[in-house]
């Protein structure tokens, strides 16, 4: 028989083992053929201008995966390597040289891995056309189905996935080349010595891990590029530093206090957690170290896509926005160009004026240690302007009683503005405080509705106030178009080359800002969404292979507590014990580390721009939802099959 | 202390009915060590699994200390087996995770002793199975012999009023089995610890005060050694075999 022969049988019949294997790899091929054919489609290209940067994001990104996935293969070729020790050993001793078995094992996985790869792109075709579909649905475009194949992202995965390869199948031949029968043979039964052997050492390894996990993290949120890979890098030392040290004393505390081994089912529960201490120590920081960096990528994808949406929400209040930075009137071409080109269903030309003081001004800064006054002076609006671009925006019309101002504000100002105390003195009139909105209202910069916040006077109070600056809003019958947008911009820049002591000109339109926050998500909150996804399958397939290798173990386990006596009840206790330490332990590290960065980089934008559902508090819970989400479905699936599996009826 | 009345066991469906156990009957006095000897298939295991609760019977019952082991219910069957019964199994059964030394804490752990206690009760038995030196190893480490020692010390330091051996020689050398046996006499005779054992070793069984011969699921015959020596006991046990008929080859 050959040995491509004995390999395919081989594949075969192990096929139940293989299965974990097969669909890992099936996954990653999935995944790294969609998202190359994705970065190569020509209709992603032409999505957007700006846009552009978008498959060099997905390259980078899929760069990252690639080596997760590389990690990953090795890692589930030399689980199959050590589950079929046994049998490998048995080859040496009926005479078959270690090279020869060490091809035999290569033609193998060769073999699953080629089928694998087939069945992985044609999977990751439907899953580019979910990629896909989620992309326009971005960008607020149809989606149609449309069969395609992209020989460019094939080609990309083949070299990916011969990369992924050969590191795996070098590091597996090297194995066993080296490996002796005995080693092979007896590979299951071994338990694992702790990797660091002395007390002392243990201290302080562990000290100066946990150190070095604080400045990580620190560094990580203080940003930038070099303090964040050497913030990366500090973390990774911590994890690994932290999980060997703490496999390494687990053992050695309980050895020095055998009162506390011998109690209630600690003795079972702690061996089983050690029985393979340096696998066990690599295999959590790893997880630990995947946990992080998917709690990171999913609270940096999540708040990129709020910080992008919040900003448009309030950009593109309205269809179309003029603004004058000072006091100089809007030029009419504007005017000329939208009355031939764009059609208008309603429209508003008003003045943004301000007081003659800024007792608002100070008061929001005497509350708000970081706001930032664009105004000098308290900024008005007229209460027919403001009627006006309410139903512009199309919000609820509001009334104003006589003798009352209002406040329009961006929401994280309205618990101080409500409450602000004093009375309005303008134009004459004493005013008081009759109520405060905070729908969008274009408030973000000098040349629109105020800064952050306006007040809203009666019509007769706002005469003889100066103008700050002259604006026009419109409600369009459809979209403006890009071209539309450009026409109008292209005035602006002439008449910037005609005189050019004019002001900067404000043009807003409510398609281009979706657009732009559009383009920006997919340009960065997609590849990261992506990478949380890789890094989330990853830690599964780990964690699921792991839990296969350790049910025969388990089993013969309970099967002998079951012979000493021990009733069904305390070893579901037992297991349950033992499945919450295993898997709570590689979650506490990332939480610590994550939570604090996603908090602080949801800190990190202009104020007032993360609120609602964007703000700190909810993306740092929507985050670690979705983690511990697809964390507890898969715990709850892992130990009630193991339940099943190792418990006796 | 046992007492087996009458048990039957019945294996199969409606249509194949097999018999593995026919209307045994016997007793076990405290502080005996006997053994049940037979052929492959003549139902010794199956005795064996029933007395120890592992395994329910058809017909007829199993007094332990007065207690109707078939009566137990479910939670009660695992307080019994942890309380009242010790075992030392062919391919001696010990978890490869945990040291010799938990291995044999393990049981007392069950038993819900005094934690503070465990430890050097785990010492005394075993400085008198003289596998002190290998308690911080795991059974990985140490020989055939070893670990089935540590197995008896397992079942010793729970002192379990029966202990259970199924085939305890089986995957031992002579000298290991020896050693062994000699540790199980030692076990029966100074600290009364009522011993049963399954074995289809002659020279093993050679070590019990009385043997039982099982053939078909029935009791075919039954020796007891009483003042004879060991050599002697030893021939009249290959002679029953001998008498069993074409079986002795299966036995030896």
């Amino acid at each position: 028989m050959t040995y491509s022969k004995l390999s395919l049988r081989n594949a075969q019949r192990q096929a139940r083992d293989y299965l974990v294997y097969f669909v890992t790899v099936v996954m990653a091929a999935a995944l790294l053929y969609s998202f190359n054919a994705l970065a190569f489609s020509p209709e992603v290209n032409t999505l957007s201008k700006s846009i552009s940067t978008l498959p060099m994001m997905i390259v980078l990104a899929s760069i990252v995966v690639v080596c997760v996935f590389g990690w990953l293969v090795a890692y589930a070729t030399k689980f199959m390597l050590l589950r079929r020790g046994r049998e490998l050993g048995t080859y040496l001793l009926i005479g078959l040289e270690n090279k020869q078995v060490a091809r035999l094992f290569f033609l193998e996985n060769l073999a699953v891995g080629g089928c694998a790869l087939v069945l992985g792109t044609a999977l990751g075709g439907l899953l580019y056309q979910a990629l896909w579909a989620i992309l326009l649905t971005l960008f607020g475009r149809p989606y149609s189905f449309s069969f395609g194949f992209s020989v460019p992202a094939l080609g990309l995965t083949v070299l990916y996935f011969a990369l992924i390869y050969l590191f795996a199948l070098y590091r597996s031949r090297k194995y066993i080349r080296r490996a002796k029968i005995h080693d092979l043979i007896y590979v299951d039964q071994v338990n694992e010595g702790a990797v660091i052997q002395t007390g002392r050492n243990r201290r302080w390894i562990f000290s100066v891990s946990i150190v070095l996990g604080v400045i990580g993290t620190c560094l990580l949120m203080a940003g930038g590029a070099i303090l964040g890979v050497i913030g990366a890098g500090c973390v990774i030392v911590f994890l690994f530093g932290f999980f060997l040290s703490f496999a390494s004393g687990v053992p050695a505390f309980f050895d020095k206090r055998p009162a506390r081994k011998y109690q209630g089912q600690n003795l079972l529960v702690f061996r089983t957690l050690t029985a393979k201490l340096s696998t066990m120590g690599i295999l959590m920081a790893v997880i630990s170290l995947v946990f992080t960096a998917t709690l990171i990528s999913e609270g940096s994808g999540m708040m990129f896509r709020g910080l992008f949406e919040s900003r448009a929400a309030e950009s593109g209040c309205f269809d179309l926005y003029l603004g004058s930075e000072d006091g100089t009137l809007l030029s009419e071409d504007y005017f000329d160009y939208i009355r031939a080109n764009i059609p208008v269903e309603q429209a508003v030309r008003y003045s943004v004026y301000q007081t003659g003081d800024s007792q608002v001004l100070d008061y929001v800064e005497e509350k708000e240690e970081d706001y930032f006054r664009y105004y000098e002076r308290d900024p008005v609006l007229r209460y027919s302007d403001y009627a006006a671009l309410r139903a512009i925006a199309g919000y609820s019309p509001v009334e104003l009683k006589p003798g009352q101002y209002l406040i329009h504000c961006w929401s994280y100002l309205e618990e101080h503005l409500a409450g602000y105390p004093e009375p309005l003195s303008v134009g004459g009139a004493r005013l008081t405080l009759g109520g405060v909105h905070t729908e969008h209202l274009m408030q973000d910069y000098n040349a629109s509705n105020g800064t952050q916040f306006t007040l809203v006077v009666p019509d007769d109070a706002a005469e003889g106030l100066t103008v700050h600056h002259y604006a026009y809003a419109a409600k369009t019958v459809r979209p403006v178009t890009e071209e539309q947008f450009y026409g109008l911009y292209w005035i602006h820049h002439r008449l910037e080359e005609q005189d050019l002591t004019r002001s900067y000109d404000t043009i807003r339109a409510k398609a281009m800002e979706e657009s732009d926050a559009a383009a920006w998500t997919a340009d960065i909150a997609f590849p990261l969404f992506y990478l949380a996804l890789a890094l989330t399958m990853t830690a599964a397939t780990i964690l699921t292979i792991q839990q296969l290798s350790e049910t025969d173990r388990y089993r013969r386990q309970f099967q002998l507590l079951q012979k000493l006596g021990m009733d069904r009840r305390e070893m579901a206790k037992a297991l349950g014990r033992q499945f919450a330490i295993y898997y709570a332990l590689p979650a506490v590290p990332p939480v610590l580390i994550g939570v604090p960065f996603i908090f602080h980089l949801t800190r990190s934008p202009e104020l007032g721009v993360m609120v609602g559902m964007n703000s700190p508090g909810v993306i740092l819970l929507i985050s670690l939802g979705i983690f511990f989400l697809i964390y507890a479905i898969y715990i709850l699936l892992a130990y009630t099959s193991l339940r099943r599996n190792v418990l006796p009826a | 202390m046992l007492q087996v009345q009458n048990i039957e066991k019945y294996y199969g469906s409606k249509n194949n009915v097999t018999k593995a156990l026919d209307r045994v009957c016997f007793d076990v006095e405290a502080g005996e060590f006997l053994a049940i000897m037979g052929a492959s298939g003549s139902g010794k295991t199956t005795l064996l699994n029933c007395i120890s609760t592992i395994d329910t019977i058809s017909a007829g019952s199993i007094l332990l200390d007065g207690v109707s082991v078939a009566d137990l219910p479910e939670h009660e069957l695992a307080k019994f087996r942890r309380e009242r019964l010790g075992f030392v199994f062919q391919d001696f059964n010990l978890l490869d995770t945990l040291t010799i030394e938990e291995n044999i804490g393990l049981a007392l752990s069950l038993n819900h002793q005094d934690p503070g206690t465990v430890q050097n009760r785990v010492r005394e038995v075993a400085g008198k199975l003289g596998i002190t030196d290998i308690l911080p190893k795991f059974p990985y480490q140490v020989s055939g012999g070893q670990k089935q020692r540590a197995a008896c010390a397992r079942a010793m330091a729970a002192s379990q009023s029966l202990l259970l051996a199924d085939e305890p020689t089986g995957a031992l050398d002579s000298k290991a089995s020896k050693n062994l046996l000699e540790i199980m006499t030692a076990m029966n005779r100074d600290m009364g610890s009522t011993i049963l054992m399954v074995t289809h070793d002659a020279y093993s069984a050679s070590y019990a005060k009385r043997v039982l011969f099982l053939k078909d699921g029935r009791v075919f015959n039954e020796l007891l050694r009483g003042d004879r020596g060991r050599p002697v006991f030893y021939h009249e046990i290959l002679d029953v075999l001998a008498a069993l008929g074409g079986d002795v080859s299966d036995v030896l």
